[in-house]
C-alpha cells in the first residue's frame, strides 16, 4: 500500500519534475549510497531488504528527493545537513544507472516456483 | 586424602595398613611408593617402617550420584549437554561409568550457553527436554541468557545445577567462589520451577516433579540443584530406606471451557471475514493439521507469526489481513498487540502505534500464557483487549472448536464459504507471484542476495526430507518462508524467543542432533554475529558427528544495530557515515571457512559470486549425508 502511495505521489509530481532532474554522477552516487547506509535497508543494488525495492526507482527526482527528506513509515529522514543535494543527486543517478533486472521467468530456479 | 577426614560425615573410609592397602592406592602417593621401591630395595630412612601406621583410602563404590542417574534414566533423556564442572563431577562420572553413557549420552559443550541453546533447539524438534548440567555460580551465569531465550520461547529445558550447599565441605577459594546459598536464584525469574533437594529421596521426587512441570503447557525451563555432597557421598541409611523413584505422569494439557468454545465457534461461523493468527499454536506436529482443519472448515485465512511452524506456507488460505477482519482468533499469540497495531518507527521509542483493526471487530484469544506469568521480565508484551479470552492450550482446544464449527456450519453457507475461500486463494497466489518476482531482484549481485541463497538451497534440498532450523525473519528477509514449500513441524522452528543473540548456532546443532535419528537433512542459515558468540559449538557438532549444513549469512555486521545507528545519526542530524563504527565485522573480514576448519568441520568459502554457490552446496550436502557437519561461508547482502 505504501508503495502504491509512493507511485501515486511520483506520478503526481512527474508532471512538474522532468525539467528539474539534476545531473548526478552515478559512480560517486554508488559510493555515497554505500557510505551513508542506503544499502543497509535497500540492498547494494536497490533490490530491497528491510526497506523497499528502489531499483527500478518508483519515483521521479522530485518525489525521490521529497521522500528522502520527509519519509513516511520506518525510514529515517535524511536532511540536507547530513546528505547534500549534490550527494542525493549522485545517489539518484546511481539508482537510475542500474541495469534492468531479469524477470523471474527469465531465471531457471524461479521459473519453477512461478508455475506452482 | 587424609586431610579430609571428617568422621562425623557420611564417608566410606577404607582403612588398613599401608601394606594391606597397597593394591588400592591411587594417585600421587601410590606412584611415589612405586618409584621408591624400584630405586631403593632398602627403605629410605623417611619411609614408614611401622606396619601399624594407617593410610586412609577414600572410596565410594556407590555414590549418591548413581542413584541420581537411576532417577534421570527413568525420565528418558537421550542426551546430556555439559561443559565439565567440578560441582557435578560425581554425576558426570556416574553418568558415564555407572550409566554406561547411554540414555543419556554426554555431549561435550564448550560453553553453557551452547548447552542450553542446544537443548532449546532439540526440544523444538523432539518435543521433549534434553538434560543440561551446569556448574555452580559461573556455569549458570554463562547459561542464563540461553535459559531466558527458552523461557520466552516456551520451551522445556531441564537443567541440573551442581553446587556445594554446606559451607564446611568447600575446600579452597575456587569452591567458595563457585558455591552459592540459593543456586537457582539468579534465573528464578525465567524458569518455571526450581528446587534444591537436601536428600536423595528429595532429589528423586523433585526430579520427577521438575520434568512434569516443564512439560505442562506452557512449556518452560526448570532447574534442579544437585548438591555435590549428595552426589559424591554414599547414600545415607535414611535414603536407603526411604528413597524411591516416583512414577511420572505428564498432565493432559488444559483444554478450553466447553461453553467458551461454543461461543467462539458461534462468533467464528457468523463472522464475515474471520482471521486466524497463530503464534505458537502448533505445540506438537499434530497442531499444524488442526489449524488446517479449522481454517478449511471456516474458509478463513491464517496469518502465521512464525514462532513455530503453524500452517503450511503454500496453503491457499495462508495470509490474510488484520485490517480486513471482523473477527480475529488468536492462537497462542504472545504479541497480539503487535499483530494488531502499526509499529512505531524504529528510530523512536514510545508507543505511537495505532490499531489497524476495523472498528467493532472482535477478538478471541486462546492462550496458555494466561495460566502462567511472572513479573520481572516483560516478554508478555502489551496488554491486549479481547472479547473472549480462553485460558487454555490452543492445540488441546482446537478439536472441540473444529467440531463445534462444523456442527454450526452444517451444509449451510457452503457456497458463501467457498467463494470466500476462492478469493483468499487468489490473493495468496498474487502475493506469492509478487514474492517470486521480488526474489529475482539482485539475482546476480555480489554480495549475494538472500533470495538467491534461499533458492540455491531450495533447489538442492526440496526432494530431501529436510529441516530448516534457523530463524529467517527478519535476518534473511523471510525468504525461505516466502519461497519454500513448508508443511511439516520440522520445516521451520521459529526463533530465539528472548531475542538473545548467540542462540542460532547452538540451537541449530541441537535441532540437528534431534533430526539425526530421523535421517533428516538439517539446514542452518547462520548469522555471522550470532556465530561469534560461541563458535565452538561447531566442534561439538564435529566431535559428536552431528550432520548439519551451515550456510553463513555473512553480511559482515551486527546489521540490526548498524541500521539503528544510521537511524540515530539521521535523527540527530549528524555523521550518517559513521554507523559502522562499533557495528561492523570487517577489517579484517572474518574467515568462517577457516574457523570451521579449525573446529574440524568441512568448509568452503568465502563465496561472493552467486554462480559458485550451487556447486558448493552440492559438495557440502554430500558431506552432511555422510553424517558430518559442513559450513559454507557466503558473503551476503544485508538482509
Amino acid at each position: 500500500m505504501r508503495r502504491l502511495r509512493l507511485i501515486a505521489l511520483g506520478l503526481l509530481l512527474a508532471g512538474v519534475a522532468g525539467a528539474q532532474e539534476p545531473a548526478g554522477d552515478p559512480r560517486a552516487g554508488e559510493a555515497r549510497y554505500l557510505a551513508v547506509g542506503c544499502y543497509e535497508c535497500h540492498g547494494t543494488v536497490g533490490q530491497g531488504g528491510s526497506g523497499m525495492r528502489v531499483s527500478p526507482l518508483p519515483l521521479p527526482w522530485v518525489g525521490f528527493e521529497l521522500y528522502v527528506r520527509r519519509p513516511a513509515g520506518q525510514m529515517p529522514a535524511f536532511s540536507d545537513k547530513v546528505l547534500s543535494a549534490a550527494s542525493l543527486a549522485d545517489i539518484y543517478a546511481y539508482l537510475q544507472s542500474l541495469p534492468r533486472e531479469r524477470k523471474a521467468n527469465e531465471i531457471a530456479l524461479l521459473q519453477e516456483l512461478g508455475s506452482k | 586424602m587424609s586431610s579430609l577426614k571428617q568422621p562425623a560425615r557420611r564417608r566410606d573410609f577404607l582403612l588398613g595398613s599401608a601394606a594391606g592397602a597397597a593394591s588400592l592406592m591411587v594417585g600421587a602417593a601410590a606412584a611415589a611408593e612405586t618409584v621408591a621401591a624400584a630405586a631403593a630395595p632398602t627403605p629410605p630412612a623417611t619411609t614408614p617402617t611401622d606396619t601399624s601406621a594407617r593410610v586412609e583410602l577414600y572410596g565410594t563404590e556407590h555414590p549418591g550420584a548413581d542413584f541420581m542417574v537411576d532417577v534421570l534414566k527413568t525420565l528418558d533423556f537421550e542426551y546430556v549437554c555439559a561443559n565439565p564442572g567440578s560441582s557435578f563431577r560425581a554425576l558426570h562420572e556416574s553418568l558415564v561409568n555407572y550409566g554406561g553413557n547411554r540414555q543419556p549420552e554426554l555431549l561435550t559443550c564448550c560453553h553453557e550457553e551452547s548447552s542450553v541453546a542446544m537443548a532449546h533447539g532439540y526440544a523444538k524438534i523432539e518435543g521433549k527436554p534434553l538434560l543440561v548440567m551446569a556448574h555452580g555460580t559461573v556455569g549458570l551465569q554463562h547459561a542464563s541468557m540461553a535459559i531466558y531465550n527458552a523461557y520466552a520461547d516456551r520451551v522445556p529445558v531441564y537443567i541440573l545445577l551442581g553446587n556445594i550447599q554446606d559451607a564446611t565441605w568447600r575446600r579452597g577459594d575456587v569452591e567458595w567462589a563457585h558455591s552459592v546459598q540459593d543456586a537457582a536464584a539468579m534465573v528464578r525469574d525465567y524458569v518455571k520451577w526450581d528446587d534444591n533437594p537436601v536428600s536423595l529421596a528429595h532429589f528423586a521426587e523433585s526430579a520427577v516433579r521438575a520434568y512434569k512441570v516443564a512439560l505442562t503447557p506452557p512449556y518452560e525451563p526448570v532447574v534442579l540443584v544437585a548438591d555435590a555432597v549428595l552426589q559424591e557421598e554414599p547414600m545415607s541409611e535414611q535414603d536407603r530406606l526411604g528413597a524411591r523413584i516416583p512414577k511420572l505422569t505428564i498432565p493432559t494439557p488444559p483444554a478450553g471451557d466447553s461453553a467458551a468454545v461454543a461461543e467462539a465457534a458461534r462468533l467464528l461461523v457468523n463472522a464475515q471475514h474471520p482471521l486466524i493468527i497463530c503464534g505458537r499454536s502448533a505445540r506438537t506436529p499434530a497442531g499444524i493439521d488442526l489449524v488446517v482443519q479449522l481454517a478449511e472448515a471456516l474458509q478463513a485465512p491464517v496469518q502465521d507469526r512464525h514462532f513455530r511452524m503453524n500452517f503450511p506456507t503454500r496453503h491457499p488460505l495462508a495470509g490474510g489481513s488484520v485490517a480486513d477482519a471482523d473477527l480475529i482468533l488468536a492462537l497462542e499469540v504472545n504479541d497480539l498487540w503487535m499483530a494488531t497495531h502499526t509499529q512505531t518507527p524504529v528510530n523512536r521509542l514510545g508507543m505511537e502505534s495505532q490499531s489497524v483493526m476495523q472498528r467493532g471487530a472482535k477478538v478471541i484469544s486462546i492462550h496458555s500464557g494466561d495460566l502462567y506469568g511472572k513479573s520481572n521480565y516483560q516478554d508478555f508484551g502489551r496488554y491486549s483487549e479481547v472479547d473472549l479470552s480462553i485460558a487454555a492450550d490452543a492445540e488441546a482446544t482446537l478439536p472441540a472448536l473444529i467440531e463445534a464449527c462444523r456442527r454450526l456450519i452444517g451444509s449451510r453457507r457452503t457456497g458463501a464459504l467457498n467463494a470466500r475461500g476462492a478469493q483468499l486463494a487468489a490473493a495468496s497466489r498474487r502475493r506469492r507471484a509478487d514474492d517470486v518476482e521480488l526474489a529475482a531482484a539482485g539475482w546476480d549481485a555480489s554480495p549475494i542476495s538472500t533470495a538467491r541463497v534461499s533458492m540455491e538451497l531450495w533447489n538442492q534440498i526440496q526432494h530431501e526430507d529436510w529441516s530448516l532450523v534457523s530463524e529467517t525473519v527478519p535476518f534473511f528477509s523471510g525468504w525461505p518462508l516466502r519461497l519454500w514449500d513448508m508443511s511439516r513441524s520440522y520445516h521451520y522452528l521459529g526463533g530465539h524467543g528472548g531475542y538473545g543473540v548467540g542462540y542460532g548456532a547452538p540451537a541449530a546443532v541441537g535441532a540437528a542432533l534431534a533430526n539425526r535419528k530421523h535421517g533428516r537433512l538439517t539446514v542452518n542459515i547462520q548469522c555471522d554475529g550470532d556465530l561469534n558468540y560461541a563458535p565452538a559449538v561447531l566442534w561439538t557438532a564435529a566431535h559428536h558427528r552431528i550432520p548439519i549444513l551451515n550456510i553463513m549469512h555473512n553480511n559482515r555486521a551486527y546489521h540490526q544495530e548498524l541500521m539503528y545507528l544510521t537511524d540515530m545519526a539521521a535523527r540527530s542530524n549528524r555523521g550518517i557515515d559513521t554507523a559502522r563504527i562499533g557495528t561492523g565485522l570487517y577489517d579484517p573480514n572474518i574467515d568462517y571457512a577457516t574457523l570451521a576448519k579449525a573446529y574440524g568441520v568441512f568448509s568452503i568459502g568465502p563465496i561472493s559470486d552467486a554462480a559458485d554457490l550451487g556447486p558448493a552446496i552440492k559438495r557440502a550436502i554430500a558431506v552432511v549425508k555422510r553424517g558430518e557437519p559442513a559450513l559454507i561461508d557466503v558473503v551476503t547482502q544485508p538482509r
